[in-house]
C-alpha cells in the first residue's frame, strides 16, 4: 500500500469526530492490529513456508518455481559461522577423527615426485585443520649454524672424503651417505684417524689406521643405502665385528638422528690428514656426492656457477671459508688505500655516513649543545 | 736614432688582480651497493685523485650514503650549496657535473638581460664614443 493512500484512509474518519479524539496518523497506525502476514514475514527463507517462498510459488503457479530459493541471499555471515562451529564440535565430540584413517596413511598411497598429471597440488583436505602428524615435522637437510672456522671445515671434508672414499670401494650410491645426518662418536673417531693418500683416486686413496677399523668400517658402510649384497657375508662380517659393535653400539643409519650434540665433530678441533684437499672433483657424480655431503655437515650451499667452477676439495673448502669469492670491498677503503689520495691535504674519506652530529662536532657547536642538554636534564 | 718602445712593466689582466675560486668544498656521496652509483664509483676510484691534485684549494669530502642515488654538494663562499644528484651517469657525465659546480659563483641562477651587471649601478650608463654632446663636426 502506498504511504500517501494510507494516511488519507485514517485520517478521513477522524476529522468527523470531535477534535478531542484526534489522533495522529502516526499513531493510529501503531495502535493499528498488525496482520498476521507481517508476523510471519521472516527475512529468509530457510524453511519452505516462508512468505516469500509461497509468494514465488504463487507467482509461477507451480510448486516447485525456478530461481534462486532465497532472494535476500540466506544466512547473515556471523550465523552461518556459529552453526558451522557447532556443527564441527559436534562432529568431534563423539569422534576425535583417527589419524590412522587418512588416506594419507594408506598403503596403496604414492607420495607423488612430480606434479604432472595431478588435479590438484597440496593438501586436499584443510591441512590446517589436521593435527600435526610425522609428516607435518620439519627437519633441515644441512645444519642450523654453519661452521665457518677452518678447524672444523677441514674435519668435516676430511670425514666426506672418507665417507665417498668408502662408498666408491664399497660401489654403494654415492648419495645415500646423506641419510646419515651424524655419526656415533667411536665411528668418527675411526673415520677421523683414516687417512687420505695425497693426489690419489677415489675407490684407492683410503688409508685404514688399522685392519680392525677397517673391518668395522666396511660393515658399518655396508648398512648405508639399502641392503647388503651377500647375506652370508654379512653374516661373516658381523660375527668378525661382534666385539667391535658391542663397544661401539651403532646406530641405526635407516633413521636420521634428530638430535644434535653440544659440539660439532664431538669435540674435534682440526683434521689429523689434510690429504683429502688434494682429491679430484671431475667426475660429476663425485662431485655432486662430495659437495651435497659437504654443505650437509657445514650448513654451506654452493650456487650453481660455483660448482662449475670447482675442480678439487681444495677450492671447496675455499669457497667456504670465503676465499674463491671473496666479499667486495668497500669503496672507503679501497679509497683510503690510494697512495694517490693519503697524500692530498684537501681530501677527506669517511667509512660512514656523515650526519648532522658531525657537522655540529667540526663547527664546534656539539659542546655547546651537550652542555645546554644536561642543563635542562635532558642528557 | 732607432726608436725603442717602452717596457711594459706589469701584465694587462684586464682589472683582475687575483682569483678567488668560489667554490670551497665538494662532498662526494656515494652508495655501496646500489646500481645508480656505479659510475661515482668509478669516477671516485679513477678520476677523483687528480681532481683533487688539480684544484687543491678544495677541500672534498668522500663518504657513503648507504641505499641513497650518488650526490655531490658544492659549498660555495657565499654560504650558498648547490647539489647535483648523478644517479646512474657515467663517470665522463660526472666529470662535468664536478666542473659545473667547481665553476660555478654560488649565486642562483637569473637570465642577465644588460651588458654590465654591478651592485652599485651608474646612473649614466656606458659611455660609447658615437653618443653624447658632440659640439663640432
Amino acid at each position: 500500500m502506498r504511504p500517501s493512500l494510507r494516511l488519507l484512509n485514517l485520517e478521513v474518519p477522524s476529522l468527523q469526530g470531535p477534535r478531542a479524539l484526534y489522533v495522529c496518523s502516526g499513531c493510529r497506525q501503531e495502535a493499528r492490529p498488525r496482520p498476521i502476514v507481517a508476523r510471519q514475514f521472516l527475512r529468509h527463507a530457510s524453511n519452505a513456508d516462508s512468505l516469500s517462498e509461497r509468494v514465488r510459488r504463487k507467482i509461477w503457479g507451480t510448486d516447485n518455481p525456478p530461481g534462486v530459493e532465497d532472494p535476500y541471499g540466506g544466512q547473515g555471515a556471523l550465523e552461518r559461522k556459529f552453526k558451522n562451529q557447532q556443527a564441527q564440535k559436534q562432529e568431534q565430540a563423539p569422534e576425535p577423527a583417527p589419524v590412522e584413517d587418512l588416506p594419507l596413511v594408506d598403503d596403496s598411497y604414492e607420495p607423488a615426485t612430480t606434479w604432472k598429471g595431478l588435479e590438484r597440488i597440496g593438501h586436499l583436505d584443510r591441512w590446517n585443520d589436521a593435527p600435526r602428524t610425522e609428516v607435518d615435522t620439519y627437519e633441515s637437510f644441512s645444519l642450523k649454524k654453519k661452521i665457518y672456522k677452518k678447524g672444523p671445515l677441514n674435519l668435516a671434508a676430511h670425514q666426506t672424503a672418507v665417507e665417498i672414499c668408502m662408498m666408491h670401494a664399497l660401489d654403494k650410491p654415492l648419495l645415500s651417505i646423506c641419510s646419515v645426518a651424524e655419526h656415533e662418536k667411536p665411528v668418527f673417531k675411526m673415520i677421523w684417524k683414516c687417512k687420505i693418500q695425497p693426489n690419489g683416486t677415489w675407490d684407492k686413496a683410503l688409508e685404514y689406521p688399522n685392519q680392525e677399523a677397517e673391518k668395522s668400517l666396511v660393515y658399518i658402510f655396508e648398512q648405508i643405502g639399502g641392503q647388503p649384497a651377500a647375506p652370508v657375508a654379512e653374516e661373516a662380517a658381523a660375527e668378525q665385528t661382534e666385539e667391535d659393535t658391542e663397544a661401539l653400539e651403532l646406530v641405526d643409519f635407516n633413521e636420521p638422528v634428530s638430535q644434535t650434540p653440544i659440539a660439532p665433530f664431538f669435540g674435534y678441533q682440526d683434521a689429523r690428514d689434510p690429504g683429502c684437499l688434494t682429491l679430484p672433483l671431475t667426475d660429476a657424480d663425485t662431485k655432486f656426492a662430495f659437495l651435497k655431503r659437504f654443505s650437509q655437515l657445514t650448513g654451506h650451499y654452493f650456487p650453481d656457477p660455483v660448482i662449475h667452477q670447482i675442480s678439487t676439495v681444495q677450492q671447496a673448502v675455499a669457497y667456504v671459508q670465503g676465499e674463491l669469492k671473496p666479499k667486495p670491498k668497500k669503496l672507503a677503503e679501497h679509497l683510503a688505500e690510494n697512495e694517490g689520495l693519503q697524500g692530498m691535504p684537501n681530501v677527506k674519506i669517511f667509512g660512514k655516513r656523515r650526519t648532522t652530529l658531525h657537522k655540529d662536532d667540526e663547527m664546534g657547536r656539539k659542546k655547546i649543545i651537550e652542555a645546554e642538554l644536561r642543563a635542562r636534564g635532558l642528557l | 736614432m732607432p726608436i725603442q718602445g717602452v717596457r711594459t712593466v706589469t701584465t694587462a689582466r684586464n682589472g683582475v688582480g687575483a682569483f678567488i675560486l668560489q667554490c670551497k668544498q665538494l662532498d662526494f656521496h656515494y652508495c655501496d651497493w646500489a646500481g645508480s652509483s656505479r659510475g661515482m664509483v668509478s669516477y671516485l676510484k679513477h678520476q677523483l685523485p687528480a681532481f683533487a691534485k688539480a684544484n687543491p684549494q678544495i677541500e672534498i669530502r668522500v663518504s657513503p650514503r648507504p641505499n641513497k642515488h650518488p650526490v655531490i654538494r658544492g659549498l660555495f663562499i657565499n654560504g650558498r650549496e648547490k647539489v647535483i644528484c648523478v644517479r646512474n651517469l657515467e663517470p665522463g657525465a660526472i666529470i662535468k657535473k664536478v666542473n659545473l659546480l667547481k665553476e660555478a659563483s654560488g649565486e642562483k641562477l637569473k637570465r642577465t638581460t644588460k651588458p654590465v651587471t654591478s651592485i652599485n649601478e651608474s646612473v649614466r650608463g656606458i659611455w660609447s664614443p658615437y653618443h653624447g654632446g658632440i659640439k663640432s663636426v
